[in-house]
């Protein structure tokens, strides 16, 4: 369990979530892809979980004890509360191009999509590299 | 408009974005050999990502009776990897650090009711993983050869607690509570055309001469390949809605010892005795009671079927018998509060209890025993329960049977297995237990299955070496044996053994033993046998588990010791259980560590001649099925009530006799007419024509003689209780001494050849006008016995 640096905020492996929640590993991934559940804060190695899961955990364990089904919460999220409604995707990959540039990418995008933002990027992050020019100097003027 | 052709094919659709997507299970494929004492198979199950990240699948099965899964292995485009038995505990976590770190792993995890969870993750975009799992199954094993059984398919189940909903057009979701852990249950179409294809191809190894192999479940090819035959699924493919039954008949009884010396030099066999060598049934009044399922799955045929077989099983009862009747769905009625004796009046008012009965609501077996129990009392007594079985929580189940003392045999119904459930009820108990498809007839196996069960051929059995080396047996011998059903023992010797084995038993006769040599040589199929046993055990000891122990509490302490027990036991015949699971990871260039694969969990069809609405009524709040209970409840509050609606249900299913008798004649179906026959006989044995003691014997032999002309006799067939029966009364009949022509007649009806004549047209004008022309009766019978004598 880590806390952001010069925040309160918890965050969480997905074994840690499971253990603070009682909530098995796969039980967690089976309700992200049901929608239910946010995926992880930020995707890949560094992947984690904060409040809001153990909250919306605690919810469906809630709605489930009143009999409700995991369909019958997927509506109730997206009819009675629209602003909850969890959009696919729930995971972003993060990608730290300089140390003052980090970029987030929808983790389930298209593999041809992923290729021609990966491209851009790595563009990028030779543009950002590059030592300024005089034509960099004039196009941070216009 | 629409046609037959134009039906709509239901195919795997995203929850999430209603997108359709590609099936994550490709294909489950059963191959394998089945021996008469159990089955070593291997099932393939071709997974296959479509989608455009990782995903995590998750197939959802059910055991089959006896069984246990020993290992799998996983293979795809450059790795094979063989799986680990851990404790379930560590296997978990294993597979959680496989999935962390971005390997592919694989788990396979048995919960409570013998429901298995195959998960694969991290199968990446395009790629095709197959995992094959060995399995060790037991069969239902009959004097006659066996029935083996398959799940492709998972039924739903009833539990008071279980949250189902029909989350899309056609397409069921069931949630289990918290009790059954993280078990996830498949998605169910409503159509299974679509899902993934099913197949098999197994071989069929018995030491005696196979008679006939069928299946009452598929359109099977079978082909003899050096000794042994082979059975394959005909057509190219088919659709995961029922589970595979397979029939083998034998020419002579499954008799002997199978197995022999392994290669760990230890040997390990099964005896096997059919219920011929322990002589004849023990006599004396019976004490039944007859538990009938009328959940909402049972509606249709299957309830039907129940309701005739109940009436037919009656008529084998005489004013000696005492019988009681309890229905249940999710609450209990009883014919009565006590049990009755088998007089005409009483058998008219269980008929009548059974016209109202109607398939609703869930299904609460254990109410509907507790209450055969009550009925039974300190006297004890036989339980016949017929039921689909599907239910949840069948551990608690178990302990509350066991708790009665009294003894459950079950025939089960339906498409997709309970049999591994109904098999522990009936064992648990002392009873015996049989399974049939949906599309088979139920009434026929009921009646047989009545036949068998009253009185055991066997009680108080026990084995000991006499001679050789010593050999022991686990698990103990059954409490009794009955008529059909033979003694099979799994055994271990600590080598080469040429030993003496004595059964003791007590028999109608009083004491009696038989002495069975047991010489064992190494053999290829001793290690099969050994798994087989240890199967057994472990399917024995798991139906003992507390379902729902509390941590801390001398009941949580006792489950503690028993799930170490238990994995000590799995750890020994390195079959995983509740216990112990397999896990595999396989380690790959470009794992990605940390990213969440998509959980796929694989849909399965409802199991055929299942009601869809029976579990997922759409929209249907609890209330809605207790307004129908609160119907039923009030409409038996007085007799006139229950008569009305009779009345209304008798049209609607075609089941009264006169409606039975017109499908008989229709169909040309003899078994109806001989159940609806069996439902007419007397108390006293006689048929009731009228009060003339001479047109009721010669009315009583028209029916002995319909029943032995279809090969139903005192010894064989399911109508043998009511053939004594009706035996029995024509010999005590006061005319018998002076009348030469019925002593001849019932000399050969008893011993000799079947006399030809036209005695079922002879029953027909007997339903039908109540009455019989004995002139012409006599004339035929006359003819047969001269045309006999002159053979």
């Amino acid at each position: 369990m880590t806390r952001s640096e010069g925040k309160a905020e918890v965050e969480w492996s997905l074994a840690e979530l499971a253990e603070e929640t009682g909530c098995p590993p796969r039980t967690i991934r089976f309700y992200i892809a049901k929608g239910l559940l946010r995926g992880p804060t930020k995707a890949g190695r560094g992947a984690s979980y904060g409040q809001e899961h153990v909250c919306r955990i605690n919810e469906i364990r809630n709605w489930q004890d009143k009999g409700l089904t995991l369909t019958e919460i997927v509506r109730k999220l997206a009819g009675d509360e629209p602003s909850k409604i969890i959009e696919v995707p729930t995971a972003w990959w993060s990608y730290q191009l300089q140390s003052d540039v980090t970029v987030q990418v929808r983790a389930d995008a298209s593999p041809w999509r992923l290729r021609q933002i990966q491209r851009a990027l790595k563009d990028l992050s030779n543009r950002l590299t590059q030592p300024t020019t005089k034509e960099n100097r004039n196009d941070d003027k216009q | 408009m629409t046609t037959s052709n134009e039906q709509p094919v239901f195919a795997a659709i995203d929850s999430t974005t209603g997108r359709a997507i590609e099936l994550a299970l490709q294909e489950l494929w059963v191959a394998g050999r089945v021996l008469p004492v159990g089955a070593a198979l291997q099932v393939r199950h071709v997974f296959k990502c479509a989608e455009p990240k990782t995903v995590e699948v998750v197939y959802a099965f059910g055991l089959p009776r006896d069984a246990a899964l020993r290992s799998f292995r996983i293979v795809g485009d450059g790795f094979s990897a063989m799986s680990e038995l851990k404790p379930a505990a560590d296997a978990v976590k294993l597979y959680e650090a496989g999935i962390e770190a971005g390997s592919l792993s694989s788990l396979a995890r048995q919960y409570q009711d013998g429901v298995v969870n195959l998960s694969v993750g991290n199968v990446r975009p395009g790629e095709t993983v197959a995992v094959y799992l060995d399995v060790l199954a037991g069969v239902e094993l009959r004097d006659d050869g066996l029935r083996f059984r398959f799940p492709f398919t998972l039924a739903p189940t009833y539990h008071a607690k279980a949250r189902t909903i029909e989350a899309e057009p056609g397409v069921g979701e069931m949630e289990l509570p918290e009790d059954f852990g993280d078990v996830i249950l498949p998605r169910w179409m409503e159509n299974a055309a679509g899902l993934h294809r099913v197949g098999f191809e197994l071989t069929i190894a018995l030491p005696q001469a196979v008679a006939e192999i069928g299946s009452p479940s598929h359109a099977v090819k079978v082909r003899h390949d050096g000794g042994h035959h082979r059975v394959s699924l005909a057509p190219e493919k088919d659709v995961p809605d029922r589970d595979l039954v397979l029939d083998v008949h034998t020419q002579d009884p499954l008799s002997g010892v199978m197995g022999g010396i392994g290669k760990d030099g230890q040997g390990h066999f099964a005896l096997v005795l059919p219920s011929s060598a322990f002589g004849q049934a023990e006599s004396g009044p019976r004490r039944i009671v007859f538990v009938v399922d009328r959940s909402g799955s049972m509606q249709g045929v299957a309830m039907a079927q129940a309701r005739q077989a109940v009436e037919a099983c009656l008529g084998a009862l005489s004013v000696q018998d005492s019988f009681g009747v309890v229905a249940f769905s999710d609450h209990v009625d009883c014919l009565e509060q006590q049990l009755m004796d088998g007089s005409l009046r009483n058998r008219d008012a269980a008929r009548k209890f059974l016209e109202a009965v109607e398939a609703l609501g869930g299904t609460d077996l254990a109410a509907g025993f507790l209450a055969a129990a009550k009925l039974l009392g300190q006297d004890g007594g036989d339980v016949l329960v017929l039921t689909d079985g599907q239910v949840s929580g069948t551990e608690t189940i178990l302990a509350q049977a066991r708790a009665t003392g009294i003894r459950i045999h079950c025939l089960g119904i339906g498409s997709a297995s309970q049999d591994r459930f109904l098999t522990l009820l009936a064992r648990e108990t002392g009873g015996v237990s049989s399974f049939l498809t949906a599309r088979e007839r139920v009434d026929m196996a009921a009646v047989e299955l009545f036949a068998s069960v009253g009185r055991p051929l066997a009680r108080g059995i026990g084995i000991e070496t006499v001679g050789g080396q010593e050999v022991s047996f686990a698990p103990a011998p059954p409490p009794a044996i009955f008529a059909g059903t033979p003694l099979m023992l799994f055994g271990e010797s600590s080598g080469h053994t040429a030993a003496r084995v004595r059964l003791l038993w007590e028999g109608s006769d009083g004491k009696r033993q038989l002495d069975v040599p047991v010489q064992l040589a190494e053999s290829g199929d001793a290690e099969t046998v050994g798994l087989l046993q240890g199967s057994r055990l472990i399917t024995d000891m798991e139906a003992r588990l507390d379902a729902t122990p509390v941590e801390g509490t001398a009941v949580g302490r006792e489950a503690d010791r028993q799930a170490r027990a238990l994995e000590r036991l799995s750890a020994k015949y390195g079959l995983a259980s509740r216990a112990m699971s397999l896990v595999a990871v396989v380690k790959r260039k470009g794992d990605k560590a940390g990213d969440v694969p998509k959980t796929v969990v694989v849909p399965v069809g409802m199991p055929q001649d299942t009601t869809f609405a029976a579990y997922f009524r759409k929209g249907t709040p609890p209330g809605q099925v207790a307004h129908y209970k609160y119907m039923f409840r009030e409409s038996t509050r007085g007799v006139g009530s229950v008569q009305k609606l009779c009345a209304m249900r008798v049209e609607s299913r075609g089941l009264c006799e006169n409606g039975f008798l017109q499908r008989s004649k229709a169909t040309g179906n003899t078994d109806d007419f001989l159940l609806l026959l069996a439902s007419r006989i007397g108390p006293d044995g006689g048929m009731p024509v009228n009060n003339d003691e001479e047109d009721r014997w010669v009315a009583t032999a028209i029916t002995l003689l319909c029943f032995l002309s279809q090969g139903h006799t005192t010894k064989s067939g399911a109508f043998r209780p009511h053939v004594g029966k009706l035996i029995a009364y024509l010999k005590a009949a006061p005319s018998m001494a002076s009348d030469e022509r019925k002593r001849r007649l019932m000399e050969l009806a008893e011993k000799g050849p079947v006399l030809s004549g036209n005695w079922m047209n002879h029953a027909h004008t007997l339903v039908e006008k109540g009455q019989c022309d004995a002139q012409q009766f006599w004339k035929e019978a006359s003819l047969a016995m001269r045309l006999l004598r002159a053979v």
